[in-house]
């Protein structure tokens, strides 16, 4: 049937990417750094500033560093990272030494200027639309994604579902989650153990409240989200081979939180004294005024209404709130030689577990490309 | 950066591409062969370290790790070099190993990244650049042994039998005698590069006479019969190894190396010289004389002067007539490990000097001296017109 379609123009749409967040711009850059034009890609999305999201999520928790490294950004190649670039904006070595022993975090400041600069540089706002896409729907000679089309190759890349409260707090007028703009009050809960929890921990001490930690288990300290092999052939080919029920409690281990190692985390908690304590239960919030979720976002398909319509619409496989995907983040069932439905950031985690990290978005954009050029 | 095995392996491949080429025009600059040597040694090296260690205890290879490893391959290339016996200069191999790994880390980090853009997530492999990667780098060390081949020095087999001299050779080869090859009248060398081996040589005015030619070998030769010098080497720079000579009577010596201040130092290891005037004797030579057999010598056993430097080690000196070991003539000498026994004192010539002396400096030469083993001579170990002896 797809053969029978004629192949559009070059400079007509073919590629569709639904959401417009740092995994969609992430995907763009590298389909432009591949050859294709502005005119060739869309992109839907309710924002044309691809961190608008982010932004708000980062500055409600005073984030000034990232956690990524040097290859931590939104372009198709690694090399020259940000560290590279920070050193000719400083004119100094110390971004690259840093980068070599691996203790280079840029700036969210210098982050944010990247991410504008590959905004204005890739001819994005010429193949954004804004809209809130409602549907995604296979279509003869590709899909659909509302009434536009058809696109033979769509990327989802709609982002976090939303913010994740813990039913025990729902409700509760104390509560607000970390990634929603706040101030401290003088006895603060924080409920959760990854790198925003940590954030909120020195982030309520610096404001002179008493932080209480409630959290189910110990901290993981890791540097980057995952192991470091996972974000290569290396660690990817056993969980690539994994049948899925393995993939699945896999996917659930990485997913434990975690928040680097370091003095710069450890030296304010030690010094707090009595100002900072551990629970490990929501009782253990309840003379706190004021209770802090780091508790992350909402978890699997079913959350986001594209992917759930997709998955009822076509039957298509799921594991554990996972869709489950190719290798290279592509839908098996909606995926062939004549079209691809793939998925980025947090959804493609079945094909690349941090999928949700600049290198797992960038990964999942050459895999795209590749696509797009090859089927 | 987490590599795979492949990942490693190809990188490396692509990454010594050009220190191969550049290593390969270097070899036919120099018109030696060892930065071609050095460079396939440390892509062998490397290869295999990438498949037996790295690739096990690296999981997770971070940028600083390189320069331990690139210590510890430098370590391992020199020792595998001197294991191979490369004779690559120091400082040359240094330069060029230091220069090899400066680019390899360049392409790594930068220019395969930039090329490929999957390069880091896909740990380190190239796909078909990887194929090419080994091709080329196959094709490059094909081409120096094509190269090698076609340009190196023809060998002559010399067949068992007699054959008239004298030989001359006036340009690089390698001169090989088979079981009963004889060549009578003396061989001539003229031109560098020459090796010979394994060939008994009767008569002539000198056995084997080098003049003006640099990194001759002569390796197990057997002189005898010649009228002056067994082995005479004139501005020459030599390596005599396993030689064997008998000096006829008359003023004959064993081995003269002379005149070669200027040039590269020469080397005497492993003959065995009996009779004659002199055994072994320098003149403004740098050489070093170790492991040689030299026995009944009607003047000196051996003999190093004329503002000669050199070092005579773990020689055997037995029952010379007069001088056992001589340092003379502002010569600089270093004796250590030698055994002299039996000299005996020339009492014809009235000479002192000649007293049957097993150790001897003469006229301003400095002779240092270890742990020398001189016994039953008349007298161990003395210095004449203003010479000196340390150490002992």
């Amino acid at each position: 049937m797809a053969s029978s379609t004629p192949r559009p123009r070059p400079t007509e749409p073919d590629v569709a990417i639904v959401g417009a967040g740092l995994a969609a711009l992430t995907a763009y850059a590298a389909l432009r750094s591949g050859g294709l034009e502005t005119g060739q890609v869309r992109v839907f999305g309710l924002d044309p500033d691809p961190a608008a999201a982010w932004r708000v999520r980062a500055g409600a928790i005073r984030q000034t560093h990232m956690r990524s490294e040097s290859d931590g950004h939104c372009l198709p190649r690694t090399f020259p990272g940000l560290a590279v670039r920070d050193a000719r904006t400083q004119r100094s070595l110390d971004p690259l030494i840093a980068s070599v022993v691996d203790r280079y975090r840029p700036t969210v400041e210098t982050f944010l200027a990247h991410v504008a600069s590959v905004r204005r540089r890739t001819g994005w706002d010429e193949s954004f639309t804004r809209r809130r896409v409602a549907r995604v729907a296979a279509t003869q000679g590709g899909f659909s994604v509302d009434d536009d089309g058809p696109f033979r190759r769509v990327l989802v890349a709609t982002g976090h579902p939303g913010l994740h409260i813990p039913p025990e707090l729902a409700g509760d007028p104390r509560v607000v989650h970390a990634y929603e703009p706040h101030e401290y009050a003088s006895r603060v809960a924080v409920v959760g153990a990854g790198m925003a929890a940590a954030t909120e921990w020195l982030n309520a001490l610096a404001a002179g409240a008493t932080v209480v930690s409630v959290r189910r288990r110990e901290p993981v300290r890791l540097p980057l989200n995952l192991p470091r092999p996972m974000f290569s052939k290396r660690g990817l080919a056993a969980f690539h081979r994994s049948p899925p029920d393995e993939r699945a409690a896999l996917l659930k281990r990485f997913s434990a939180p975690s928040y680097p190692p370091g003095r710069a985390w450890d030296a304010p908690l030690a010094a707090a004294n009595g100002e900072f304590r551990v629970g490990a239960t929501p009782d253990d919030a309840k003379d706190a005024e004021q209770v802090i979720c780091a508790t992350g976002f909402e978890r699997g398909y079913g959350h986001d209404h594209v992917l759930a319509g997709l998955v009822k619409e076509h039957g298509l496989e799921t594991v554990n709130g996972w869709i489950v995907l190719d290798e290279d983040g592509a839908v098996p069932r909606l995926s062939s030689s004549g079209r691809t439905l793939a998925l980025a950031g947090i959804h493609a985690q079945w094909a690349f577990p941090a999928a949700d990290t600049l290198a797992g978005m960038r990964y999942i954009g050459h895999r795209f490309l590749r696509r797009c050029r090859t089927r | 950066m987490s590599y795979t095995l492949r990942g490693r392996i190809e990188s490396r491949l692509a990454a010594m591409l050009a220190p191969l080429a550049a290593a390969g025009v270097a070899s036919l600059a120099v018109d030696d062969w060892w930065p071609i040597e050095l460079a396939a040694l440390m892509l062998a090296v490397g290869l295999a370290l990438d498949a037996t260690l790295y690739h096990r205890v690296l999981a997770y290879q971070p940028g600083w790790l390189a320069v331990p490893l690139g210590a510890l391959e430098l370590v391992l290339v020199m020792a595998a070099a001197r294991a191979t016996d490369l004779h690559s200069p120091l400082g040359g191999a240094l330069v060029l190993f230091v220069l090899s790994w400066l680019w390899t880390q360049v392409v790594g980090h930068a220019a395969l990244p930039l090329l490929r853009d999957s390069y880091a997530e896909d740990g380190g492999e190239l796909a078909r650049g990887g194929a090419a990667a080994a091709a080329g780098a196959a094709a490059v060390l094909l081409a120096a042994l094509s190269v090698a081949w076609v340009t190196a020095p023809p060998t002559v087999r010399l067949a068992a039998g007699v054959h008239q001299g004298p030989l001359v050779l006036d340009h690089e080869q390698e001169l090989v005698g088979e079981p009963g090859a004889v060549v009578r009248g003396g061989i001539v060398i003229r031109a560098d590069g020459v090796v010979v081996r394994d060939v008994a040589v009767v008569g002539g005015d000198h056995g084997i006479d080098v003049d003006l030619s640099e990194n001759v070998v002569l390796d197990g030769v057997r002189v005898s019969g010649f009228a002056m010098d067994g082995i005479h080497a004139r501005r020459s720079t030599v390596e005599i190894r396993g030689c064997t000579i008998r000096s006829p009577g008359g003023y004959t010596q064993g081995v003269d190396i002379s005149f070669a201040a200027h040039l590269h130092m020469s080397v005497v290891e492993d003959c065995t010289i009996t009779g004659g005037q002199e055994g072994i004797v320098t003149h403004s030579s740098t050489v070093v004389i170790q492991d040689n057999i030299v026995r009944r010598t009607a003047l000196r056993g051996i003999t190093m002067t004329e503002m000669s430097m050199g070092h005579i080690e773990d020689n055997t000196v037995l029952d010379a007539l007069g001088v056992g070991i001589f340092c003379g003539d502002f010569s600089m000498c270093e004796a250590d490990g030698n055994t002299v026994v039996g000299t005996r004192a020339d009492r014809g010539s009235g000479d002192l000097t000649r007293a049957g002396v097993g150790l001897e400096a003469h006229y301003g030469a400095e002779l240092t001296v270890g742990d020398n083993d001189v016994h039953g001579n008349p007298v161990p170990l003395a210095a004449f017109a203003d010479a000196s002896i340390r150490g002992g």
